[in-house]
C-alpha cells in the first residue's frame, strides 16, 4: 500500500472531477456483474514482512551452488560476473518499455545492435534479433518461419525433418507452434552410435527445413553433420540448435552451411532462475530477414545527422500487420539479452574460448570418471561430447538419483522423464564450476547408490 | 557514442577465469569440427565496460526518470525489494529439472501466484508457464482449439477480434491456424452488438476482447456479448493488458469469459525491461482446465513421510493436467518474473482493490485537467475527447486532429516534443479508430503533482510554434531519428573490422 502516492489526497483529485466518492468512477460497471465483497486474499504486509516471507521459502529451495550438481539439461550452472547485473538493473535499463521513442532509449537500442553484432560472430550468420523467450520458442519460430520463406518453391511444402534427439519439451513447444499453421513435422532417425543418419537425411532434399542440434540432447557432437548441407540439398533450410557456449571450440554453425542458428542464450548473462527469465539467440542469412520474428535494432540518423539507432522492418511485427504479422512475439527478453551482451563484452574472443575449455575439461574428466564406476556404461562412447553425456546404470536411474540425493549430491537427470524407455539412464552435466573434487565425490556417490540399489 | 567494439585490448587481457581443471581437455573433438577464427567479440576491462553501459544507459529513459504515460503498458513503479529477492539463490541458482522436494519453497509461491489469480479474475485454473501477454494469448487460443476438437467441432475456424484489438490477439489467433474476422466497433469504441451477431455462426471458435476496451472506456454490453458468442458454441477470451482497472471491482469470470490471460509485466510489476522480460499467466474455466499446458503447481496435506516443506502443512508438487496441449516454453515460464510479481501482489493482498481505484482515479483525473483546456480561455488547438464518456477506467484517448487541422503539427510531433519536457510520450496511432490518437495510463504510482504539470506542460505545448513542434525533439540525447532511412540501409550490426 505505501506504492501510492495519492494516499489520502482522494477526495481533492475527486472533487476536481465533479465526484465525492470513488464508487462513483467505478459506476459504468453494471451492478450484475460487480464485485461487492473484497478479495478472498491476505492483508497487506510492509516490504520487511515480503523480504522474511521471501527468505523462507526460497530458503527451504535447494540451490545448485550448494552442493556437488550435475543438472544442466539446457541450462548451465554457469558464473555470472558481478557487473553484469549491477549494470543491467540500473533503472534506466530495467524499468524502460520497448524503444518505441528512438530518441530518449539510444542507450537500450545501442546496447541491443551490439548484442546482435555479437550473436551475428558467434555464429557467423549476418543478421540476429534482439532475442525469442527461449531456445524452444527459437527453434520453433525458426520453423515456421523457414517454411513461410521455403514452402512455395519446395517439392515437399509444408513439410520440415526434426531429429529424433531434440529434447522432447523443445519438441513439445515445437509441436504447439507448428499444429495450427499444420506444418508436417518429420523425424530424422539416429544410428545406434548416436550419429544422425544421413542416409536417412536425404528424404529431406528439397523439404522446407532441416532442424539438429549440435551438440544434441545428450550432449553429443556429430561430426557428420558438417556434411548435411550437400545431402539436403541447396534450397532446403538448415537450421542450427546450439549450446551458446561451445562455439569458443566447436565451428560456428554459419561456416558449415547453416541458415538460421537458435540457441538458449543464458549461460551468457544470467543464472538458471528456475527456467526464467532466460533468452533465445535467432540469428539468420538475409533470405530470411525479412521474414524472420522479434525486433530488430537498426542504424540511421537523426534529424542533425549524427548516428542514431531505432527499432527497424516493424512492418514484420504483429502492432502493425496483425494477424499476417511472421510472429505474435510483442514483450521479449531484452533485458537478459542486455544481460548477455554484458557478459559477453567482458569474456572477449579469448573469454569464450576458455569459457568453453573449462567446460569441456569438466565434461571430459567427469565422463571418464563415472564411466570407470563398474557397472556404468557411456550410451554413446564413440560420440565427442560438450557439457553433457548421458550413462546406462545397471539399476534404476530414479533410485539411483534419490540415494545420491541423501548423500548431498544432484547426480543428474533422469532420462526417463524424457524417454519412458530410459529408466535406467542418467544424463549428466557439467559447467565452467564443476571441480575436480565434486567429480570425486559424483563418481563415489554413484558407485554406492549403484550398489545400495542393486542390492 | 563509442560502441563497445571500439575497445581493442590486447588479446586475453580482459577479465578472468580460471584455469580449465584440465590441460588440453578438447581433444576428443575432431580437428574438422573445430573452430577456425574466433569471434570478433570486444577486448574490454572491467571498467571500461562499466562505464560504456553506464554512459549507454544515461542515453535511455524508464519510470526511475520520469512520467511514463504509455497506454496499454501501465508502466508502474517497479518497487525495488523484488529485484533483492529474485538475487536470491533460492531462485537464481534453481534448475527447473530439480525434484520437488528440493523446490518446495518455489512450488509454494507458484501455487499461491496460481490461486490468487485465478481469485482475482474469477477463474478456476491458473498456469504460470507463458512468458509473455502474447504467449498466454497463443497458449488460450491453443486450449480452446483442444476443447472444440476434443467435442468433434474442429469445424470451428474462426476467432472474432475487434477492430480496436492490440495487434497481438489476431496475431496469436493466426499462429493456431484460425481465420480472423475483425468487426467494426462502434462510434463511440464500444462493441457493435449487430455486427457481432452478424458474423457469429456455427464455425466460431472464439471472441478475443478486452474490457475496459483500447479507448479506457468500461464495456457494459459485454455479458450480452459473451451470451450472443455462447449462444453459438464459442469461447470467450480476456486480454489482460487493461486488468488495472477493474481488480477487486469486477472480473472476466463475471462478465462470462472463459479464458484470461494476465500481464504480470503491467498488472503485477514485472519491470518491463526495455521489451521484456515479461510473463503471461492465463487462466481458464474448469471446462478448459485439463488442457492448460504442464506442469503446473499442485500441492496435498502433508505426510510424516514427506521430507521437509515450508512449514504450511501442505506438501507441494509438479502436476500435468489431463490433456495438456503440451508446453509453451522450455520449463516453468518466467520464474523470476513470477517471484517478482508475487512480492508486488503481497504488498497489497486483498487491498488491490485500492490499487485499482488509485490507477482510474489517476486516469480520470489527468483526463479532466488536460480536458480544463477547453473551459474559459479555451485553447483552439485542443484534442478531442477519444471517447466521449463521463468516466474512463485506467487510460483514456485524446484525438488531435484540431491541432493538425490548424497548424499541421500532428500527434506524433506532441508525442516528440513531450520528450523535451522530459516525459515519455504516449502510445500513439493506438487505437487505429481513434484518429491522430494518443493514449494516455499514467498508472497508480504517479502523483497529482506530476499530474499537474504534466497537464499544465501539455496545454502549453499545444499553443507552441508549430516549428519547435515540427522539429521536436530538441534537447534529448539524439534529435528525431530517421527510420525510412534504417529500414532502407539495413546497418543491422558492426563490421568489426
Amino acid at each position: 500500500m505505501d506504492q501510492l502516492p495519492n494516499l489520502g489526497r482522494e477526495l481533492e483529485m475527486l472533487s476536481e472531477i465533479g465526484m465525492s466518492s470513488m464508487d462513483e468512477l467505478f459506476a459504468d460497471i453494471p451492478e450484475d456483474i460487480r464485485r461487492n465483497d473484497p478479495l478472498p486474499l491476505p492483508p497487506p504486509q510492509s516490504e520487511e514482512q515480503i523480504l522474511a516471507d521471501a527468505q523462507h521459502l526460497l530458503g527451504a529451495n535447494i540451490h545448485l551452488d550448494s552442493r556437488p550438481s550435475f543438472i544442466s539439461a539446457g541450462l548451465a550452472r554457469n558464473f555470472v560476473p558481478t557487473m553484469v547485473p549491477m549494470l543491467a538493473t540500473r533503472g534506466e535499463f530495467l524499468t524502460s518499455y520497448t524503444p518505441y521513442q528512438p530518441e530518449v532509449s539510444q542507450g537500450m537500442l545501442q546496447a541491443m545492435w551490439e548484442f546482435q553484432t555479437m550473436v551475428s560472430e558467434l555464429v557467423a550468420l549476418p543478421v540476429a534479433n534482439v532475442s525469442m523467450y527461449d531456445a524452444s520458442t527459437a527453434a520453433a519460430e525458426a520453423i515456421t518461419c523457414a517454411v513461410r520463406v521455403r514452402s512455395k518453391r519446395s517439392s515437399q511444402p509444408n513439410t520440415v525433418y526434426v531429429s529424433e534427439f531434440v529434447p522432447p519439451h523443445r519438441m513439445s513447444v515445437i509441436e504447439n507452434y507448428t499444429q495450427g499453421v499444420e506444418i508436417d513435422i518429420k523425424i530424422l532417425p539416429h544410428r545406434d552410435d548416436g550419429t544422425l543418419d544421413l542416409e536417412a537425411a536425404k528424404a529431406a532434399n528439397d523439404s522446407c527445413a532441416v532442424y539438429v542440434e549440435q551438440p544434441n540432447a545428450f550432449g553429443s557432437m556429430d561430426e557428420g553433420l558438417l556434411s548435411l548441407r550437400s545431402i539436403i540439398g541447396e534450397k532446403t533450410a538448415l537450421i542450427v540448435g546450439v549450446d551458446v557456449v561451445s562455439l569458443g571450440l566447436m565451428e560456428a554453425p554459419g561456416n558449415w552451411g547453416a541458415d538460421i542458428v537458435v540457441g538458449e542464450g543464458q549461460p551468457f548473462g544470467i543464472g538458471p532462475t528456475a527456467g526464467g527469465p532466460i533468452y533465445g539467440i535467432f540469428a539468420c542469412t538475409k533470405d530470411y530477414l525479412r521474414l524472420m520474428p522479434g525486433r530488430i535494432v537498426g542504424q540511421s540518423l537523426d534529424a542533425d545527422g549524427k548516428i542514431a539507432y531505432t527499432l527497424t522492418l516493424s512492418t514484420r511485427e504483429q502492432h502493425i500487420r496483425r494477424h499476417r504479422a511472421t510472429s505474435n512475439i510483442c514483450s521479449n527478453e531484452t533485458l537478459i539479452a542486455l544481460m548477455g551482451a554484458m557478459h559477453m563484452s567482458l569474456l572477449g574472443p579469448e573469454g569464450l574460448e576458455r569459457l568453453a575449455l573449462r567446460v569441456t575439461a569438466a565434461t571430459q574428466t567427469a565422463l571418464e570418471a563415472v564411466a570407470s564406476v563398474e557397472g556404468v556404461e557411456l550410451i554413446y562412447p564413440e560420440s565427442p561430447v560438450f557439457r553433457e553425456f548421458a550413462v546406462r546404470l545397471p539399476c534404476s536411474s530414479r533410485g539411483a538419483l534419490e540415494r545420491m540425493d541423501s548423500m548431498g549430491v544432484m547426480g543428474g537427470f533422469d532420462l526417463s522423464q524424457w524417454w519412458g524407455s530410459m529408466h535406467d539412464c542418467l544424463l549428466i552435466g557439467c559447467d565452467e564450476r564443476t571441480t575436480e573434487e565434486d567429480i570425486e565425490i559424483l563418481s563415489s556417490a554413484l558407485a554406492s547408490s549403484i550398489s545400495e540399489v542393486s542390492s | 557514442m563509442s560502441t563497445v567494439f571500439d575497445f581493442n585490448g590486447a588479446p586475453g587481457s580482459g577479465w578472468s577465469q580460471p584455469e580449465p581443471i584440465r590441460e588440453d581437455p578438447g581433444k576428443n573433438i575432431p580437428d574438422s569440427m573445430r573452430r577456425n577464427a574466433l569471434p570478433r567479440w570486444p577486448r574490454a576491462s572491467e571498467p571500461e565496460l562499466v562505464r560504456h553501459y553506464t554512459l549507454l544507459s544515461q542515453r535511455n529513459f524508464g519510470i526511475d526518470t520520469g512520467f511514463y504515460p504509455l497506454g496499454s503498458c501501465t508502466m508502474k513503479h517497479n518497487p525495488r525489494i523484488n529485484e533483492r529477492i529474485v538475487q536470491m539463490p533460492g531462485i537464481d541458482r534453481i534448475h527447473p529439472l530439480q525434484p520437488d522436494s528440493q523446490v518446495q519453497g518455489l512450488l509454494a509461491i507458484y501455487y499461491e501466484m496460481q490461486d490468487m489469480l485465478s481469485i482475482c479474475a474469477g477463474m478456476d485454473s491458473v498456469t504460470l508457464q507463458p512468458v509473455a501477454g502474447a504467449q498466454g494469448e497463443f497458449t488460450a487460443i491453443r486450449c480452446i482449439q483442444e476443447y472444440h476438437n476434443s467435442n468433434g467441432e474442429n469445424n470451428r475456424n474462426k476467432v472474432i477480434v475487434p477492430d480496436s484489438a492490440h495487434g497481438t490477439n489476431p496475431a496469436s489467433a493466426a499462429m493456431c491456424g484460425y481465420e480472423i474476422v475483425e468487426i467494426p466497433s462502434g462510434s463511440d469504441g464500444r462493441i457493435d452488438l449487430q455486427a457481432l451477431r452478424a458474423a457469429v455462426d456455427g464455425d466460431t471458435a472464439a471472441m478475443m476482447i478486452t474490457n475496459p476496451s483500447t479507448l479506457g472506456v468500461f464495456e457494459p454490453e459485454i455479458a450480452e456479448a459473451a451470451r450472443i458468442v455462447h449462444e453459438a458454441g464459442g469461447q470467450m477470451y480476456y486480454d489482460g493488458a487493461n486488468f488495472n482497472a477493474i481488480l477487486g471491482k469486477t472480473d472476466p469470470g463475471r462478465m462470462g469469459f472463459d479464458a484470461v490471460h494476465y500481464n504480470l509485466h503491467k498488472t503485477f510489476s514485472q519491470p518491463h525491461g526495455g521489451g521484456g522480460p515479461g510473463s503471461g499467466p492465463i487462466g481458464v474455466k474448469s471446462h478448459l482446465a485439463k488442457y492448460l499446458p504442464s506442469p503446473i503447481a499442485a500441492r496435498r496435506a502433508r505426510t510424516e513421510d514427506d521430507p521437509r516443506g515450508v512449514g504450511d502443512g501442505f506438501w507441494y508438487f509438479w502436476e500435468d493436467p489431463e490433456s495438456s496441449i503440451g508446453k509453451v516454453q522450455q520449463w516453468n515460464g518466467n520464474a523470476g518474473a513470477v517471484v517478482r510479481a508475487w512480492a508486488f501482489y503481497r504488498r497489497y493482498g486483498r487491498d488491490l482493490e485500492r490499487m485499482s481505484e488509485h490507477a482510474v482515479l489517476n486516469a480520470n483525473y489527468l483526463r479532466h485537467r488536460i480536458m480544463r483546456g477547453h473551459g474559459d480561455s479555451a485553447i483552439p488547438t485542443m484534442p478531442k475527447d477519444g471517447a466521449p464518456s463521463e468516466v474512463v477506467k485506467h487510460e483514456f484517448t485524446l484525438d488531435m486532429t484540431p491541432i493538425k487541422d490548424a497548424t499541421g503539427v500532428t500527434a506524433k510531433d506532441v508525442a516528440k516534443r513531450l520528450l523535451d519536457y522530459g516525459y515519455m510520450a504516449p502510445t500513439l496511432y493506438f487505437p487505429q479508430i481513434v484518429p491522430e490518437c494518443l493514449m494516455l495510463e499514467p498508472t497508480e504510482t504517479e502523483s497529482k503533482d506530476v499530474l499537474d504539470k504534466f497537464a499544465d506542460d501539455f496545454l502549453s505545448i499545444l499553443s507552441e510554434d508549430p516549428e519547435i513542434l515540427k522539429n521536436a525533439p530538441h534537447t534529448t540525447p539524439v534529435r528525431r531519428v530517421d527510420e525510412v532511412l534504417a529500414a532502407r540501409q539495413l546497418i543491422l550490426r558492426h563490421p568489426c573490422e
